[in-house]
């Protein structure tokens, strides 16, 4: 009986050494990173898409080289994270037209909120869109904020979608034809470096063949050769065709 | 009771004493080096074990998922390089599908090549000198085409070439990052060594070409293709590039003063490889066949090979096991089992021109038959590279159709344009035949309208998503006609892959001497190819995209294409929300007769590239375990 209690005795103390394992007492992601991104020149937030601009997370805090975490925007130029680890961050929005920025070295903890202002490529101007029966006409015309080793501008993108979510991610592709052997290629071409006559210019880009009766969604998008080629667009417009 | 304690002690104490021997006798489960490098047998099974696992895009490999060793997955083909670079429209949704790599990482396997270089030696009084650095320079080819691949994908990656003890400090075993630069000098440095050390294969007394191993002038040639891949990322990579740290300390991207060293080198090393091999022509006067027979024989073109084997006992995982290309690649009715996902594009074929499917006057041309367009003069070389339409395989003849017009007016243009209605494309699916409608589809090859399938075998089926062809064309180069279409099954199909052949090298020294300004060395070396290819020679006002076109025609399908557009820096022009191409034949029912349209195919996927893509990630897991392989390749 007594062998058996030491047996009982010396199992447990066993199981019990067993349960001396480290714990990951580590906080779960409890913080939340939100923001808006701002374009310079007109002060409200950029003219993107999802996923037009990444903002890109460096958690110092862990260690010294920590994997990036990327934020992507939303469609109304914000960005909101809700599952971000507290602690001390290296913060910078990239992968977008704009101009590159600095860093920022920021704490999140908590409801964090931080806006960046960044620089656009480019801007859409005079954004006019009309209706011609089936034919959505758009034209507009383009402003540099910087000028100075600004790539090459490449073309003007027309986008059609049939809900608000329209950009170069959605968009119904039969109405943008990009293949410039296609007699139908609706894009304005620069292929450039920015002057006086793209300054001047105003560009008209034509949709074909809208159904009648619908409700399009339409803008346009204009980017640049340089590392990530995403766009600056104009602001979203509603375009509903006559019934048949 | 005490004596017998006595005893027990006393038998005890002997035991102890027996016990003091040193137990150094050779563990019968682990085969020792010695027992490997002192006999030939022991190194040739070494080597064999190296060639192997040494990654080689082969059939079975997948660019999103590797080299397939002991993979499931191994025996779907068409998961192909060529299928995320516009050359096929394939299974892959996109090209970002397959850019970023798979976490390749063979250090275990440049171990394995380092054993050999640093312990071999110690063996070399069991053999022959000239057997010794025969080993020797197999290997040295083995490690350096193991750090192409890896140099290609990440750019500078640690060189080791020592045999590393996995006992030293961690510190010591966390080697740091080299300079892209370094790591292409390090590799031609390695095949140079293989080029000194191995002998003249069938010449003095020296046994000839191993098949499936490296040989003495494998080495340059493999060499000409590293350099020139340096050549060009330095000469383009300086222009075209995504900004970072790794950038700003040469662990990607080449300066572009060292251009011309670099293609000085390739040039040199292709040089070296003249006379040895020779262009097949075996198959001559028909210039169609031999092509098409140019990859299904062994020839004295094929540089460097793989062999695959119906007898090896893990057939279905080993790499020297067969593959699966006949079942994978073609049509299922023209096959023993299996399926097909990937399709050259017409994007490719027009890189021969335009195919006469459009009259001056814009409307189609009509053709009698389906077969018709393989008689208008296209290049043989094109014809052994693709099945078009109308063309038979075993017996079966490729019937791909889109639909039936019942009539058709106008233009082709017109009737492609997506956004004009015009009169004839108002369609219906059969059975619907009698409305309105003037294009009829089918999701079954057995309707028949006025007389005739509307659509056929071979494609179009939307019932059957891909498993028939999206574009109007399947793969002919490597696809063995000779077999039986019951021997065309899943893990049947033995035909070797040539990683590595005499036509690759002349197009490595056209591009070198043209970068170099040697042009009419170029012309000599293209005209070489366009003679077998059975192509209209080329000029002297040959330029550099002559060459590059040149080297895509011949090179199609053999996992090239991907990694030229990333050296040229040019794959973010290419494949730049890019929709694929194919060749949708209709037959006209009231004419009786075929048009060929040309349309997107038919998932129409949109392929491309972003810049980051021109250096793959380097893989987490590394990165976890090495904080000196930092900073990684920019914009990841």
């Amino acid at each position: 009986m007594n062998k058996a209690i030491n047996g009982i005795i010396a199992a447990s103390m066993l199981l019990a050494g067993y349960s001396c394992t480290k714990v990951d007492n580590y906080a779960g992601p409890n913080a939340a990173f939100q923001g808006n991104i701002i374009d310079s020149v007109t002060g409200k937030n950029l003219l993107t898409e999802t996923g037009g601009v990444e903002i890109e997370l460096k958690q110092l805090s862990w260690n010294a080289n920590p994997d990036p975490y990327y934020i992507p925007s939303q469609p109304d130029g914000s960005f909101d994270d809700a599952r971000i680890f507290s602690g001390q961050y290296s913060v910078i929005p990239t992968q977008g037209a704009f101009w590159p920025t600095d860093s920022i070295v920021t704490n999140i903890g908590g409801a964090t909120t931080q806006n960046f202002t960044v620089v656009p490529y480019l801007e859409i101007t005079n954004f006019t869109d009309s209706l011609n029966a089936d034919s959505l006409v758009m034209t507009c015309q383009l402003m540099a904020p910087r000028t100075d080793n600004l790539p090459e501008i490449l073309e003007i993108w027309p986008f059609v979608n049939s809900t608000p979510f329209v950009g170069s991610g959605a968009y119904i592709t039969n109405y943008t034809i990009s293949d410039n052997t296609n007699v139908n290629y609706n894009l304005a071409a620069i292929n450039n470096s920015w002057n006086a006559t793209i300054a001047s210019t105003t560009y008209r880009m034509v949709v074909h063949g809208l159904l009648p009766g619908r409700t399009y969604y339409a803008r346009l998008g204009v980017r640049v050769n340089d590392s990530y080629k995403k766009y600056n667009f104009s602001e979203v417009v509603p375009v509903t065709t006559a019934a048949k | 009771m005490k004596k017998q304690t006595k005893y027990i002690l006393a038998i005890l104490a002997a035991y102890i004493l027996v016990s003091c021997h040193k137990l150094d006798v050779p563990p019968l489960n682990i085969i020792s080096e010695d027992q490997v490098f002192s006999t030939s047998a022991g190194v040739e099974a070494y080597m064999a074990n190296i060639y192997t696992l040494l990654p080689m895009e082969d059939f079975v490999y997948e660019p999103n998922s590797g080299f397939m060793t002991g993979n499931g997955g191994r025996w779907q083909c068409f998961y192909h390089t060529d299928a995320i670079d516009g050359e096929m429209a394939g299974p892959f949704g996109g090209t970002g599908d397959a850019a970023t790599g798979f976490g390749f990482w063979p250090y275990d396997r440049i171990r394995v090549i380092n054993i050999l270089i640093d312990d071999l030696p110690k063996y070399a009084s069991l053999y022959t000198p000239a057997q010794v650095n025969e080993w020797l320079g197999e290997a040295y080819f083995c490690r350096a085409y193991t750090y192409f691949a890896l140099v290609k994908r990440y750019g500078g990656v640690p060189i080791v070439k020592t045999v590393v003890d996995p006992n030293a400090t961690i510190a010591s075993l966390q080697v740091p990052r080299d300079k892209e630069e370094d790591v292409y000098n390090f590799i031609g440095s390695d095949f140079d060594s293989a080029y000194a050390l191995m002998w003249a294969p069938g010449v003095n007394g020296n046994p000839g070409i191993q098949q499936g191993a490296a040989s003495k002038y494998a080495a340059p040639a493999y060499k000409s293709r590293a350099m020139l891949y340096a050549a060009t990322i330095a000469k383009y990579g300086a222009a075209n590039y995504v900004d970072g740290a790794a950038r700003t300390q040469g662990f990607v991207g080449i300066p572009a003063a060292d251009a011309n060293k670099f293609f000085q080198a390739a040039y040199d090393a292709a040089k070296l490889v003249q006379g040895q091999f020779s262009l097949y022509t075996g198959g001559y006067p028909d210039k169609v066949q031999n092509y098409v027979d140019l990859f299904l024989t062994a020839n004295n073109e094929d540089i460097f090979i793989r062999q695959y084997s119906l007898s090896d006992p893990n057939s279905n995982s080993d790499n020297s096991g067969p593959h699966s290309y006949d079942a994978t690649m073609t049509c299922r009715i023209m096959t023993g089992n299996g399926l097909s996902r990937t399709y050259p594009t017409l994007d490719y074929v027009e890189r021969y021109g335009s195919l006469p499917i459009v009259n001056s006057d814009g409307t189609p041309t009509r053709y009698t038959n389906l077969s018709d367009l393989l008689t208008v003069g296209l290049e043989p070389r094109l014809l052994a590279t693709i099945y078009f339409p109308g063309m038979t395989l075993r017996g079966v003849t490729f019937d791909q159709q889109r639909g039936i017009y019942k009539t058709f007016t106008g233009s082709a243009a017109e009737e492609l344009s997506d956004n004009l209605n015009t009169p004839n494309d108002v369609y219906a699916q059969f059975p619907d035949t009698n409305s309105s409608a003037n294009l009829i589809f089918s999701s079954s090859s057995n309707n028949v309208y006025s007389g005739h399938r509307v659509i056929g075998n071979a494609g179009f089926n939307p019932s059957t998503g891909d498993d028939n062809t999206r574009t109007g064309f399947y793969i002919r180069k490597y696809v063995n006609y000779n077999a039986p279409a019951s021997l065309c099954g899943l893990y049947q199909s033995t035909q070797s892959y040539i990683d590595m052949r005499y036509a690759e090298v002349l197009l490595n020294q056209a591009e070198a001497a043209m970068e170099l300004g040697l042009a009419s060395d170029a012309l000599t070396d293209i005209n070489q190819i366009r003679d077998r290819a059975g192509a209209p020679l080329a000029t002297s006002s040959m330029t550099i995209d002559t060459i590059r076109n040149e080297r895509d025609k011949e090179l199609a399908f053999e996992h090239q294409y991907w990694w030229d557009i990333r050296r040229w820096r040019i794959a973010d022009q290419v494949l730049d929300n890019r929709k694929l191409y194919g060749l949708m034949p209709y037959y006209i029912a009231t004419e009786n007769k075929y048009i060929f349209l040309k349309q997107v195919e038919t998932f129409q996927r949109t392929y491309t590239f972003q810049k980051l893509w021109y250096y793959e990630p380097l893989p987490g897991g590394e990165l976890g375990k090495n904080p000196n392989l930092y900073p990684n390749n920019p914009g990841y």
